[in-house]
């Protein structure tokens, strides 16, 4: 039962980090980013080449792998998702969705398609209640809990925190008082691409890196984003960590039924309260 | 509105013998097998375009429809009768059940949402497929079908099954060309453009929309189910909701929004995806380039580039 808990607040804490930009890219710019999954992607495979490179300095390689994803997901933005303001919500899920594609076969050609186990980058264990778990999904929990607050911290307190949040609620009210809204989506879109290698990252040793890890955590991700609201950090929140343990205690009766059972959870919110996009 | 003259004045059956024609005549290059392939790829892009096209709204789970009528046909054919026939309206009637089950939850969406409910469903519905209810569809092996012959129809020769399917496109397609240009039609295309206004003008709006909702599963498992005729087996991969990006760039490259568009997008896709898919071995990476192209440079596809240039001759159309 520990060991199920555990899991779940695992999960939760990765599909929060993941979760976090897509809502903000979606609160504010009205934009479905299937992209993200490739950044994710991008995140584990770098991780995995660049652990050789740092000597198996799991922070070192993980500070570089997110100043390399800066550039990248800065040019995904120039070149695609900012051509994509004001137009029709479908063109931006196709075009989107059109990188992820393309990005997918960029890694098949360059790292194979193969999927390559990483192994746990701390090895130690701790036992909780007798239930001996690895340290390293412990910190993962901690690290979305301080994430949280830092975010938190990042949205109330500083400027570019609060003419986010003020986009969010009202974009237009916000562009009148003079302030070049698109360049802060900039930001919020490099800050959450940055966070989805960080889930990447940090999953990658959990489970194996290969060329598809991005889609299905996506479409999970989404589940996130629509049950806990557009754009609602606190609700982005509690549904990644409701929904991670959703997936484990499915996962513990019945594995091949988890990530369904999230995709039910999030038809039935649909269901009760549709987003008006 | 001059648009929709042309549409009421020339009338489908020149189309339809164009389509006919041009199918007829690309058989000795693509072969039978190949040809009745592409058309039931036509039909699944007719059924999608009326979602998408028409009435506006974009579904990334459309495969769902597909395989439901794929899976209808074959459990048909297994459990009940093999005669083919029947299992085709079986194949149909189960697509229209799932539209009308699943109607008044997504139909009520718009926009991403529409897509993402879509999605979800369709992944739900590749989870029983493959997992939960793999008895009896046979889970990742797939499982085969077999049809009867009915009277002198033998659908296992492939002549008598080309001729069918090419009946079935342009019956399909002159159904949804009576459809769209009806009043109805219109009205569906009205929901796409401001659908407050038409609900204002005291139209009952969601009625219409499941409506189009259930004709365009239906359409798609019709599709799923002529495949059945054709390949004999069903595997997941029909149900499979990462195919879904075939559709849409099919009915995106073709135009979007026009019948010929889509037949002329299903057959354009076809071909890359037959031919040009073994010259180009980053398949994915090319798909996404041209879906990016399609995107942002060629929003009108080769139907609306086609009609722009017969427009901008002087009036001989009068």
């Amino acid at each position: 039962m520990i060991s199920t808990i555990a899991y779940g607040l695992t999960i939760g804490a990765i599909l929060y980090i993941i979760s976090i930009g897509l809502s903000l890219t979606f609160g504010t710019m009205r934009i479905v980013n299937f992209a993200h999954g490739l950044i994710y992607t991008v995140g584990a495979y770098l991780l995995m080449t660049l652990l050789p490179v740092a000597r198996e300095n799991f922070l070192i390689a993980a500070v570089m792998t997110i100043a390399a994803v800066v550039p990248l997901s800065y040019l995904i933005e120039r070149f695609v998702i900012r051509k994509l303001y004001g137009v029709s919500i479908d063109y931006a899920i196709i075009a989107t969705y059109a990188v992820l594609l393309i990005g997918v076969d960029l890694i098949k050609w360059i790292w194979g398609a193969s999927p390559v186990p990483l192994t746990d980058p701390l090895g130690s264990y701790v036992t909780v209640f007798s239930v001996t778990l690895p340290l390293y999904r412990l910190l993962i929990i901690a690290l979305s809990l301080a994430l949280y607050a830092a975010l938190w911290l990042f949205f109330k307190k500083t400027m570019v925190g609060k003419i986010v949040v003020a986009a969010l609620e009202d974009k237009d009210a916000v562009r009148s008082l003079g302030i070049s809204v698109d360049r802060y989506f900039s930001y919020v879109f490099v800050l959450g691409s940055c966070l989805a290698a960080l889930g990447g990252l940090l999953y990658a040793p959990i489970t194996s890196v290969h060329p598809y890890m991005g889609f299905m955590i996506l479409l999970i991700s989404f589940a996130v984003v629509i049950v806990g609201g557009l754009g609602n950090l606190r609700g982005t929140f509690i549904a990644a960590f409701a929904l991670g343990m959703v997936m484990a205690i499915t996962g513990r009766f019945w594995g091949p039924a988890a990530e369904t059972m999230v995709f039910a959870v999030m038809a039935v919110v649909l269901i009760i309260k549709p987003i008006e996009v | 509105m001059s648009e929709n003259r042309t549409i009421r004045t020339r009338g489908p059956l020149l189309d339809l013998a164009v389509i006919a024609a041009g199918f007829v005549l690309v058989l000795p290059v693509l072969g039978l097998n190949r040809a009745t392939d592409f058309m039931i790829f036509c039909i699944y892009v007719l059924g999608f375009d009326l979602l998408y096209g028409y009435m506006g709204r974009l579904s990334f789970g459309h495969m769902l429809y597909l395989g439901t009528g794929a899976y209808a046909v074959t459990l048909f054919a297994e459990h009940v009768s093999q005669n083919p026939f029947l299992a085709l309206a079986a194949g149909i009637a189960a697509g229209a059940l799932i539209g009308a089950i699943l109607g008044p939850v997504i139909v009520r969406a718009t926009g991403a949402c529409f897509a993402l409910i879509n999605l979800a469903f369709n992944q739900i519905g590749y989870f029983f497929v493959l997992v939960a209810f793999s008895k009896y569809t046979g889970g990742e092996d797939g499982m085969s079908a077999y049809f009867s012959k009915v009277g002198p129809i033998d659908f296992g020769k492939k002549t008598v099954l080309f001729g069918f399917v090419l009946f079935c496109l342009l019956l399909t397609y002159y159904l949804l060309k009576k459809f769209t240009s009806s009043p109805y039609g219109v009205l569906v295309r009205s929901i796409k453009e401001n659908e407050t206004r038409v609900k204002f003008l005291g139209y009952d709006t969601f009625r219409y929309k499941w409506i189009t909702f259930i004709l365009s599963t239906s359409i798609a498992a019709f599709a799923g189910a002529l495949s059945m005729l054709n390949y004999g087996y069903a595997t997941p991969s029909f149900i499979d909701p990462t195919r879904n990006v075939e559709v849409i760039f099919a009915a995106l490259i073709g135009g979007p929004g026009s019948l010929s568009g889509a037949v002329i997008g299903g057959a354009i896709y076809m071909v890359i995806s037959n031919y040009l898919a073994s010259y180009i071995p980053r398949w994915e990476l090319f798909l996404g380039l041209a879906l990016l192209i399609v995107v942002f440079r060629f929003r009108t596809g080769v139907w609306g580039f086609i009609n722009d240039r017969m427009k901008r001759r002087p009036a001989t159309y009068g």
